[in-house]
């Protein structure tokens, strides 16, 4: 890679590699989606859209990409039958995992509220019918690393990687080769998988973790920690559908999901046993 | 295999398929643990002599005890020969109940389907139904298609382009997880 460029964004770090020169335009645009991403969906932040909803519900428009996103959660929502839900926001809230990072629960484990009757995500925005914290976690990471690299190759790019820490977008010839990250020692790796053009998400439950057996995968019907899957990789075309089958594996199984996604995934079981699909059966080590 | 139909199946099934409510489920499930015994046992002793019917009765007998089956004149004798049709206790045919259980997870559904030939129990198929995603995850293994243990090999050891993973996936997460432990520091 030519040019390279790292910074902070949503809560994480990202790295932007291109295989020509990434000019102070480009990067600005960059810093600019992700702080536009950000001030809509962040639930960390007191002025984001996202907050103004959970404090007063009503009608937040979103841009065009909106759509896209409001979609693929109803899908997962559905084919999950209600697992994946952007009404966690509160349970994980509840528990915790909030604003300020308190970490300490104010309420028992309970159900996401139900999506009909509160939530209407249209193609131009999202209305709540009354105020509650939405989380978009499940696939908004990833919908950020794929405006980012559509904006790289509209600007000309032909070979570009947008990672943000490890759910990571690649357009470009060849291949590159991914290591899987334990899920119990971040210095090991479980096996390999080759990236080609097309997106890689991770998601893990151990390590966003606080309190007693309290992380940051819920299942929105029980809204309780997840504990049987501890770790997911998926191999899919774009990153926001990617990132959102990383979580929804944590709460169905695949065979459901893959009769909706064209996806290939691995994931890892709390006692240390693995899964995956039939075309990453050989990315484990033996 | 075959294996002798233990004898507390009820004389005439009632059903075929479905989930009816009544007691079959659990009759049918006893059958099962029966089967699974009888089938050791006889697996045990297949290449040096027929088993002996009295061992395999006594078997029955003690399966069925806990069951709830009437079981009167039905027991002991009743299908030792089993291949006359006169003397055939069952009608032959494809049975499918649905049982449940008590799992650590919860109540749990697991439909039975079991052929019978001439009072012989020709083939068992049992259908995890299950809701709860820890159950799923032990039936699945049952069922194959899941690896061994996850192996581990060092990073450094390893020419990766990139790692996947989630240890650096939350900046602010891990700043707050820091400053709670700088926090708590003595």
């Amino acid at each position: 890679m030519t040019d390279s460029f790292g910074f902070q964004a949503i809560g994480t770090r990202w790295r932007v590699d291109t295989g020509a020169a990434l000019p102070p335009g480009q990067r600005a645009t960059l810093l600019r989606l992700a702080e536009e991403y950000d001030a809509l969906y962040s639930r960390f932040r007191a002025d984001s859209g996202v907050t103004a909803l959970a404090m007063a519900g009503g009608f937040l428009p979103l841009p065009r990409h909106g759509a896209a996103l409001g979609r693929l959660l109803r899908t997962l929502h559905d084919v999950t039958g209600g697992g994946v839900s952007p009404l966690v926001g509160e349970r994980l809230a509840a528990l915790g995992y909030d604003a300020g990072y308190s970490f300490v629960p104010t309420a028992a484990p309970a159900p996401s509220r139900a999506w009909e009757g509160l939530l209407d995500w249209t193609d131009d925005g999202v209305t709540l019918d009354a105020p509650a914290l939405l989380d978009v976690g499940a696939a908004g990471k990833g919908q950020l690393v794929d405006l980012m690299l559509e904006y790289l190759v509209s600007q000309g790019h032909e070979d570009v990687i947008v990672d943000a820490s490890g759910d990571m977008r690649r357009a470009g010839t060849g291949t590159i080769t991914v290591a899987l990250e334990h899920p119990y020692d971040p210095t090991s790796a479980i096996g390999t998988v080759r990236l080609g053009s097309g997106a890689l998400c991770a998601s893990a439950a151990n390590r966003r973790v606080w309190g007693d057996g309290l992380h940051h995968v819920l299942d929105a019907r029980t809204g309780r920690c997840v504990d049987t899957v501890v770790a997911t990789w998926v191999l899919a075309s774009d990153t926001m559908t990617a990132d959102g089958l990383c979580t929804a594996l944590f709460v169905a199984d695949p065979a459901d999901l893959a009769a909706v996604f064209d996806f290939d995934y691995v994931l890892v079981y709390s006692d240390g046993r693995a899964r995956s699909s039939a075309a990453l059966q050989g990315a484990l080590f033996p | 295999m075959t294996v002798r139909l233990p004898d507390a199946l009820p004389a005439t099934p009632s059903t075929t398929t479905g989930r009816a409510a009544s007691p079959l489920p659990r009759r049918v499930l006893t059958a099962l643990a029966a089967v699974s015994i009888l089938g050791a046992a006889g697996c045990a002793g297949a290449e040096a002599e027929p088993p002996a019917p009295d061992s395999q009765a006594e078997t029955s007998t003690e399966a069925s005890a806990g069951a709830d089956a009437p079981a009167s004149g039905a027991t002991t004798e009743a299908g030792a020969g089993g291949a006359g049709a006169a003397g055939q206790s069952y009608e032959d045919g494809t049975y499918t109940e649905t049982g449940s259980y008590q799992s650590p997870a919860g109540p749990e559904e697991v439909g039975v389907t079991i052929t019978l030939e001439a009072d012989v129990v020709t083939a068992v198929e049992v259908e995890p139904m299950p809701d709860n995603p820890t159950t799923t995850m032990y039936q699945e293994r049952f069922a194959g298609g899941i690896s061994d243990a996850i192996v581990g090999r060092k990073l450094d050891d390893l020419a990766v382009d990139k790692v996947a993973g989630s240890s650096l996936t939350s900046g602010g997460f891990n700043e707050a997880t820091d400053k709670i432990k700088s926090d708590a520091r003595l």
